[in-house]
């Protein structure tokens, strides 16, 4: 239909923290991808999930914020999870210690981020996707690659809904960790146009 | 920016005021939606001439749903009536359509159905509740004549969209299950409306049930 390059946006979200959920504000984000109206939304859930309005297990910002959205809005919703992540376990002794540091100062960035936009640029964007890949490294390699994995699936799967209605306007929101490997996936396939989500 | 999906203008029609105000105040919370105004009947409604178009929220008190079949013509044309109904009631719902109504929606729908149903209806799509949309299309098809009787060469695309369109489901309805586009889907509708020879939703919603597109599979 089309031959121009499809514009994907991924955007990071940061809400939550496995065993420590903050109080974060929805509505700026609601806003935000309210504002951009895309065509498509690539959300990391399963098709299982999604058919059978099973959210219980998916982040905050999906159930509370985006769903929603998306059923008052002309906005698709395209689950793009093959399955679930696996759970990170339970971390012991001087990692368990590292670890919850890590994650309150994830949880700090979080809200200390004044909108969604901070935390998709810049530093904080940075520092979030590195503590993030020190978190998995304290889980060990099985974890790592596991979440690369699942990276990978989800990159997959927005490439077949980008093939499916090319030329469409899409956005890809999922959390924060699988930002960088995500655009840089995507960016490998030539009828793809990685743009900022701001520039969708 | 291009291809941004405008606001839906919405009136409310309500005898109450304060359930008119009741009305304007839950819609306008509500994204994708402008509150363009209230009145109390459709003749007020018309008598105001309202500039452009959108859809019109009919909340119809219980039991007054007879009187208001007679009345949903006087709306005017850019403004298409999506009347509240106590429940989904075939023989209701298919004299609410034959008298001008763009659909209807139960009171025990979701703030999200009624949302999507405003939307849909503003576009002139026709909202009926999915379960039984093919029992109600069958009915209108008793009366109506479409004046098109001839197969199309549809790709397995517009089949699937044509299938769900005689379904009753709405464009967006159909763009979620299809994960494509709203737009795609709409682009799929023009095609399909051109293979038929039809010119308007409700005709190729017709066509779709006179050649068994509602039925199941």
């Amino acid at each position: 239909m089309s031959t121009k390059p499809t514009s994907v946006a991924v955007l990071g979200t940061l809400a939550d923290f496995h065993r420590e959920p903050i109080a974060y504000n929805l509505s700026a984000l609601v806003r935000l991808v309210e504002d951009l109206q895309p065509d498509l939304l690539c959300l990391d859930m399963t098709s299982d999930e999604w058919a059978r309005r099973d959210f219980a297990g998916l982040p905050l910002e999906y159930r509370e914020a985006l769903v929603p959205l998306a059923a008052q809005t002309d906005i698709v919703v395209v689950p793009v999870a093959d399955e679930r992540p696996i759970a990170e376990p339970e971390l012991q002794g001087v990692r368990a210690a590292i670890g919850g540091k890590l994650r309150q100062t994830l949880a700090y960035l979080q809200r200390s981020a004044p909108s969604p936009a901070a935390i998709n640029q810049g530093l904080r964007h940075h520092v979030a996707n590195h503590l993030y890949e020190v978190l998995a490294g304290l889980h060990g390699r099985h974890l790592r690659t596991s979440a690369k994995a699942h990276a990978h699936r989800l990159a997959g799967n927005v490439v077949q809904a980008v093939r499916r209605d090319p030329g469409r306007r899409v956005l890809v929101v999922v959390n924060v960790r699988f930002c960088h490997y995500l655009r840089q996936t995507l960016r490998s396939y030539a009828d793809l146009d990685v743009v900022r989500y701001s520039e969708l | 920016m291009d291809g941004r999906v405008s606001v839906t203008r919405v009136v409310v029609i309500a005898q109450a005021s304060l359930l008119r105000e009741a009305w304007k105040a839950l819609l306008s919370m509500q994204p994708g939606i402008e509150v363009a105004g209230d009145a109390g009947s459709p003749e007020a409604l018309a008598a105001r001439a309202l500039p452009g178009g959108g859809c019109v929220l009919v909340d119809a008190q219980t039991g007054a749903t007879a009187d208001l079949v007679g009345r949903l013509s006087r709306l005017p044309r850019e403004w298409h009536a999506l009347v509240l109904v106590d429940a989904s009631q075939t023989s209701q719902i298919v004299e609410l359509l034959r008298a001008g109504a763009f659909g209807v929606v139960s009171r025990g729908s979701s703030v999200a159905e009624l949302v999507s149903g405003l939307v849909a209806a503003g576009r002139g799509e026709i909202v009926i509740p999915s379960a039984i949309a093919a029992e109600v299309l069958t009915q209108l098809l008793d009366d109506a004549s479409t004046g098109v009787d001839r197969p199309a060469s549809l790709s397995s695309r517009e089949a699937e969209v044509l299938h769900l369109l005689a379904q009753g489901l709405t464009n967006k309805l159909m763009a979620q299950q299809l994960l494509l586009s709203v737009r795609t889907v709409e682009a799929h509708l023009r095609a399909i409306y051109d293979k038929l020879g039809v010119t308007s939703r409700t005709e190729a919603v017709l066509w779709a049930v006179r050649h068994g597109y509602a039925r199941g599979g």
